[in-house]
Formats: C-alpha cells, structure tokens, sequence
C-alpha cells in the first residue's frame, strides 16, 4: 500500500535502453508517433490506477483500430513485452497496473459506438466508451444500458468486461456478464477471433468478461441494452444504527421481494455525501437505505407498500420518497459519488468489495465495525446491501505509516471475516494486482490449476496482463511493508 | 461406436472421480448421462467403454431460503428443484423438457435455452458456483454461494454449454428468482393472414408476457387441437394487478393483429407452458428430425415461413414453433416413415444449411442424424475451443466425438 514514486524516477532513467528504443521505433512506424507515448511523465501518468500502489509501462500505446492493437501485440510479443489493456483507469485492484513491466495499451481514442440495433435492443461499441456515455447516446430510443458502476462517468466498457463490473443496479440485472452479447478479441500472437454467446461451442464470452485483460484483449463488444422501464421509484429510510438497518435488508430479501437496487450508507458516508452534494439524505440518521424499484406501475406501487412495512418493523425512523426525477438523480449522485466525498474526512481511502451470503449481512457489518474500532481505523460503509456486497471504505493518511499499518490489518481482518462468513474476496472490483495472493484463502490448488488451463490455451506465455488474478505464493500485497 | 462395455451409476463423488481417474488412466472412453431428455442433441460418442449415469448422485445440498440460493447435485431432477422453490416463492427458469427426468447437469452441459429468458434471463445467469471432476479425476470448484463474485475465471459459466467435454459436474450452486403469484395462458387460432402482424404485436407489449409462442402443427403437444391451424400460446406471470392490465393490452394488441378469438386459461397454465417446452424435443417414433434455429425476434416469422416452404420443396412434412419472444423457431420435418424421411433428410439438410448456417438438431431418433450438421456451422472460434478441450482432457476421454467440431 505505499506508492513507488522513487521507484518510478528510477526506472525512468533506465528507461533510454537500447532495446527500449528500437520497441518504441517499431511502435511509432506502426501506429504514428502521436499513438506512443514514452516520455518518463507520460509513463507515470499510467503507471497507476485507482489502487494505491504503481509501476511505469515501457511504453503506453493508443491504438486507434482493432487492426493497430493487433499490431502492437505482435510487435510486445517480438520484444517480450506484456501487454496491459486499460481503460480509464479507474480499477481498484491495480489491475491495469504494468507490475511487470511491458506496453500498457490506453483505449481512449478507440471510444466509438459503432452500431444501434434498436429493434433488438443491442449496440456494438469499442472498448473504450465510457460507461454512462452509452447509455445517454441511446436514450432517445428508450434504451439504456444496465450495468452501472459507480465510476460509470468515466470507466469505459472495456474495463467494465474486464472486470465483470457491477453497480447498484445489478441487484436485479446482473453484472456486466449477462449484458455482453458477443466480442471481437486479440489474442496473445496479435490475432483477432470473435465470440458470441448464440455461437454453439464453449462460452467464450463467459471465460472472457471478468477475466481482467488475462486471456485476450476486447477490441469490440455488443452490448445488450434494456427499455426504460413504465415506472421508476426511490425512497430513502432512515435508521438508528447501521445493526437495524442491516437486519431490515436481511428481511427485505428474506420475504421476497428484490428491488432494482438497495444501497447502504452508514452515517459517515451520509454527512460527507451531504456536505459534498446535498442530495437529500438525512445526516442525523445512523444508516439510511436507498432503494429504488423500477417496472410496472402496479408493481412498484405493490412494492413500496410492502418495502415501507419491512423497514417500520426493522425500527425505521423515516421513510421518504423521491418526488421528482430530479430528487431521484440527486440521491443518485450522491450515492455514485460517496467515496469521492470521503476526502473531507481524510485524504486516502482503501475499500474492500467483499461479498457475503445475503442474510449473514449483520454479522459482516458488525465485524467490519470491531476491525475498524480494534485498528482505531475510521470506516465508512457504503454499499450494495440488496447482494451482500460490502464496500467498507477505510479512511487514513498515506503519510502516516502507523496508519497505514492499521488499514491493511483492517483490510486483512475483513476479508477474513467474510471468508468465514461463506462469502468472497471481491464481488465486483476484481482480483487484480492486489487480491492475488488471497486467491489462495477461497480456492484450493486443484481450483487455481483449473483456471490456469484456461490461461494456458489464452496466454500460454503469461504476456497478458501479467501477475494478476493468479497468486505469487511468494508476494503478499496486504501485509506489504509500507 | 462399439458397443457399452459398462455402466456405473455411483451415489457420490469419490465414485465418480474414481471411475473417471481409471478410464482416462486406462484410455476408455466414458460417456455421461442423465435424464436422457436432451439425448437428440449432438453427435453420437466416438467410442463409449462407459456410461457414466449421474442419476444417483442427487438431492439438494443447500437451500438457502432467506438468501435467495441453493445449491444441489448434478443428477438432481429439475422438477424436485422446482418444486421445492415453488414451496418458498422462488424458481430458477430451467425451462427444459420433460422437468421430471432431466437433470441439473444435463440441463446445464447441454446449455439449454429456456423460452422465458428473455424476461428472467438465460440460466446460465443464476449459476454461481460448481464442483466438477476433471478427466484425471480431480474435482475442482468454483464461485460459491454469494450472488456477486469475480474471483478469478467464471469457471462456473464456461462449463454450462461444454456438453460434459471439459468434465463432469458434480454440484451446480444457482441464485434463484422469486416465483411470480400468478400465470395465465392465452390460446387463440391464428389464420395466415394475421400471423407475421400477431409477432409483431406481441413483441411490443409494454408488458412482456413471460412467453408467446406461435404453433403450426405439433398436434396434441399443446391444447388437445388437431393443429391443422396455426396457434398462438401467450403466457403471462406477475401479479393479480398486472395480469388484469396485461390482458386487456394483449387482448386488445390481438384484436389489431385480426386474432379472431382469444381463450383464456388460469388453471393449468404453467402446465399448458411446459407442453410447449415439452414439444421442442418430441419425436414421431423414427420419422422425424427436430431443429432449433436462433434468428433474431424480428427475422423469426419470416424464418419459420420460409423454412416450411423449404420442407415442401422436398415434399416433406413441416412443424413449428415460433418463440415470439427470444426469437427461436423450433422445426419438426417428418415423413410418413423412417425410410421416406431417410430418402430426403440428409439433402434437406443441405439446403437447410445454406439457408440457416446455425440450425441446430436437438431431437431425432432416425439412424441418419449422425450425418447431419447436427451443431450447424462451425463457430468461429472452433480451434480455440479445440484447444480448450485438450487442455482439460488431454485424452479425450469424456464424451468424445459429441460436441461441435467433434469435440
């Protein structure tokens, strides 16, 4: 969890070696000298993502064509560069970080949307459209697309299928995987191959989306997309503590009802949100749930009928309703934006994205809670409630080591927890640079070897995305010394 | 193909790992089997030392109620999953044939396409964790009982579909979906004229029905008619609030189509869904051959009339099922017997080819299926899926022969 800024001035002046030229010659003769980009601030402008740790690329390359990220596969594979594909850098897992080195290939300039079929409710796009941006673009035809991180204003689809994304919506659509049709992909040798999931055979597509740039690099998607629905309703309730409202989510779910979305947001998270945005959550609250159920009239009438019964029982101080589409967006941008409004709290934050059995929810916040007070770490919890995923966000100063130090031990304790709880070590961010050596804690040898077949037949030469998802065995990046 | 040397049914895993580890250290071939129900998809084995019948290795492992998940072995019959969710509220949209023998597993190697995935999602959706035996009979697992996970690879996903090729599945983990209270069935005649205008108007509702479905033929299969008509099947689930809108939408959105008559059935209407589903894969004796073709909804009316004019270019009887919804056509060409339908299929599967690379066979008990193009056309990525399988049965010990491209 400590940043390499040293490392990376270091590795910078090595830079200029006589290799690195001739790949950064070969790669401008390919794609044009305003593609490549291999100036030492360049590289660390890409030697990070949104985790806390970084490493400088050899070179970063903006393909703008299927056929140039072909091109440059090749050219990676001739000097024995890996290959690291990138969206917005946006992930959280260092996942998009060249921790060995190689060519980080930026999918900015390859951002169009190719081709609406309204009719059949789809859109092929390349991979470096940014999430939301697809979604505004097919409005007009009542259409939208359904994932939606909360990065979705920046994060673009590649890194999406990347990492399977999630987002609160996902309660009731699913992750990225269910909305992506089919993809065009470049392989390890710089050849291109398509899949779809109406193809007979293997999935795939299923292998690919969440595989994090390990098996093949997206150079083209077609995405499903969803009609707007008749109805759409938000309401706010407010809790006590975060223990009731946890038990009304429980319950919610238990009694079976499963709105589009149902968020989480402790009272840390609310007063930042507050303070940030205004958006309309009371700040004197414990907990607050959001929740959204969107369909037919009938339906979501029926809906917050019984919702609102649930959370009264569970000891529900207030219960609002959105009265505008403007109210909605507004509770809505302060929701996607919490993390961000952590920094009045404290500079640095780290989260956790584990996911546990829905109604073992109490227990992983009352554990998230005794780690945090244990450590003396400040936690804020904002979350996807509905699917058990937790987003603990541990506040600290990356300048402080002790802090540091109190943070990774929180971190690890979580993590443990929902291990024991029956739960996982990421539900939505992915595993990354910084999840791979836990990969250990939830899957035996037997399940590693088994994912790593596929890898063989991908990316026989480990040169995609390297030293990621699969473990070390020798590197820990929890208890790293800062 | 030789002839069975043996069949094994164990009752748990260590016999399944067992039996796997000796065959593919011995170099026997083993073929694996469940409900039987989907036994007309796919080529026939190479070679098949051993069957490997999953049946016995079934029940439920876990049933999560409150958590929205179960999980249960892979020789489970879907109808006891089925029933026992029903008992909660919940479903998982199997949708596959003959429920009361099909199994979890064999259900989910053969990828099966339910027509209600449209609104609930394709089953491969729900599955969140697995345990498999590989050819050298170690068993791994993956995902888990979380609903979200992206720890590592979607093991999980990549086996459903992999027609028990990669390995046999032992336990399947599925999220579930929450039952809706009620279902209604609509049946109406539907004359030529009003057929492709009917598609239309159903694919629009603003409340999707859970399934529409336009027959020809299939007699008996659905409503006790002799199926000279063609016939729509409409189902519709939700609540009591949203089945009264519903049906006055479609009865109306009908009306404009020119559907002369709409029946309306409450009782029995989950069954009246499932002879449908049931008639996907129903065999006249040996004097019929059933494909399933996946055009998108608005190429699937024009699909399905031409396919059938194609059928009387040979002089051959056509059968349909339009999946209104998702777009499949299901058709069933048949003959007076075996030895007419023997005569033309083979040529007819040219010709249905050059159409419809994709069309697939999933039902035929006539000894010419093996040489039809039961997968259609090869995918794209056919040598990479080559590869995948060498990788994890390097031998070529499970099912082999039976997937696409000869896998």
């Amino acid at each position: 969890m400590q940043t390499h800024l040293v490392m990376l001035v270091k590795d910078a002046a090595v830079f200029r070696s006589e290799s690195t030229t001739m790949l950064r010659e070969r790669l401008i003769e390919a794609l044009g000298v305003e593609a490549v980009k291999t100036a030492p601030e360049d590289l660390a402008v890409y030697a990070f993502d949104a985790y806390t740790d970084g490493a400088p690329p050899s070179a970063v390359v903006l393909p703008a064509s299927t056929r140039d990220v072909s091109a440059v596969v090749k050219i990676a594979r001739e000097f024995g560069e890996p290959i690291v594909a990138r969206g917005a850098g946006t992930g959280l897992c260092g996942g998009a970080v060249a921790t060995a080195g190689g060519i980080v290939l930026s999918f900015a300039r390859m951002n169009r949307i190719l081709e609406l079929d309204e009719r059949n409710r789809r859109a092929r796009v390349q991979p470096g459209v940014i999430n939301l941006d697809l979604s505004r673009h097919v409005a007009a035809s009542g259409l939208f697309y359904a994932p939606d991180p909360s990065s979705q204003k920046i994060s673009t689809i590649g890194g999406n299928i990347a990492t399977n994304a999630g987002g609160p919506h996902c309660l009731s659509y699913g992750t990225t995987v269910n909305h992506v049709l089919a993809l065009e992909v470049v392989d390890h040798r710089g050849e291109v191959f398509t899949t779809s999931i109406d193809d007979a055979g293997y999935d795939l597509t299923a292998a690919l989306v969440g595989s994090e740039g390990t098996l093949g690099v997206v150079t083209s998607a077609w995405l499903r997309l969803l009609a707007f629905p008749e109805a759409v309703r938000v309401w706010v309730a407010a809790f006590g503590d975060i223990d009731s409202a946890s038990e009304a989510v429980s319950a919610i779910i238990g009694a079976g009802i499963v709105p589009t979305a149902l968020e989480m947001m402790d009272s840390v998270i609310t007063r930042a949100v507050e303070a940030a945005f205004a958006a309309g959550y009371p700040t004197d609250a414990g907990a607050v749930l959001l929740v959204e159920h969107a369909g037919v009239e009938e339906d979501v009438a029926a809906a917050e009928t019984s919702i609102h019964a649930i959370v009264s029982q569970h000891g529900a101080r207030s219960w609002r309703s959105a009265r505008t589409a403007a109210e909605r967006a507004a509770l809505w941008a302060g929701r996607k934006g919490a993390a961000g409004a952590t920094g009045r709290i404290a500079p640095n934050y780290y989260t956790q994205d584990v996911c546990v059995p829905r109604s073992r929810l109490p227990q992983a916040l009352r554990a998230v809670e005794s780690a945090a007070a244990e450590n003396a770490v400040t936690v804020g919890n904002v979350f996807h409630a509905g699917d058990g995923n937790l987003h603990p966000l541990l506040m600290y100063d990356k300048r402080e080591r002790k802090q540091v130090a109190a943070v990774v031990e929180t971190g690890n304790a979580i993590l443990q927890c929902a291990i024991d709880l029956g739960g996982t070590i990421s539900g939505e961010h992915g595993i990354g640079w910084e999840k791979r050596d836990a990969m250990t804690r939830i899957y035996s040898t037997a399940d590693l070897a088994t994912m790593g077949r596929v890898r063989d037949v991908f990316d026989p030469a480990r040169a995609l995305n390297p030293e990621k998802i699969f473990p070390n065995g020798s590197r820990c990046p929890e208890v790293a010394p800062p | 193909m030789t002839a069975t040397q043996e069949r094994v049914r164990p009752d748990n895993a260590a016999g399944v790992t067992e039996l796997v580890a000796r065959c593919d250290a011995a170099g026997q071939k083993v073929c694996i089997v469940g409900g039987n129900t989907l036994e007309g998809m796919g080529f026939p084995p190479e070679r098949e030392d051993v069957t490997l019948d999953m049946t016995a290795l079934a029940g439920i492992v876990a049933n999560e109620r409150a958590d929205l998940t179960i999980a249960a072995r892979a020789g489970t019959p879907l109808r006891d999953v089925a029933t026992l969710l029903a008992a909660q509220g919940q479903f998982v949209p199997f949708d596959a044939p003959q429920p009361h023998y099909a199994t979890i597993g064999g259900t989910l190697a053969a990828g099966w396409l339910g027509p209600r995935r449209h609104l609930y999602g394709r089953v491969r959706e729900y599955v969140i964790g697995s345990a498999i035996v590989l050819a050298d009979g170690t068993i791994a697992h993956a995902g888990g009982m979380v609903v979200k996970n992206v720890a590592g690879y979607d093991m999980s996903r990549l086996y459903v579909g992999s027609f028990g090729t990669l390995g046999v599945l032992l336990q399947a983990n599925f999220k579930t979906a929450l039952l809706s209270p009620h279902a209604r069935v609509f049946l109406a005649p539907l004359p030529e004229h009003t057929r492709e205008r009917a598609c239309a108007q159903l694919a629009a509702l603003p409340i999707r029905p859970a399934s529409a479905f336009w027959i020809e033929g299939f007699h008996n299969a659905v409503d006790g008619e002799d199926g000279a008509e063609g016939r729509i099947l409409v189902s519709l689930e939700g609540s009591d609030a949203l089945l009264e809108r519903a049906t006055r939408d479609l009865r109306s959105a009908l009306g404009r189509a020119g559907v002369p008559d709409t029946h309306v059935v409450d009782a029995g209407a989950r069954e009246a869904f499932e002879r449908v589903v049931d008639a996907y894969v129903a065999c006249l004796g040996e004097r019929s051959i059933t494909y399933r073709l996946f055009p998108f909804p608005d190429e699937s009316a024009r699909c399905a009339r031409r396919l059938r004019e194609l059928a009387g270019h040979f002089a051959l009887h056509a059968e349909s099922i339009v999946d209104v919804m998702n777009g499949d056509v299901v058709l069933r060409i048949s003959d007076l017997d075996a030895r007419a339908l023997g005569s033309k299929i083979e040529n007819f599967d040219d010709a249905l080819h050059d159409a419809e690379p994709r069309a697939a066979v999933v039902a035929g008990k006539h000894s010419h299926r093996p040489f039809l193009r039961v997968w259609g056309e090869a995918p794209a990525a056919v040598d990479r899926m080559r590869a995948l399988k060498r990788r994890f049965d390097p031998n070529g010990t499970l099912n082999p022969g039976r997937f696409v491209g000869g896998i």
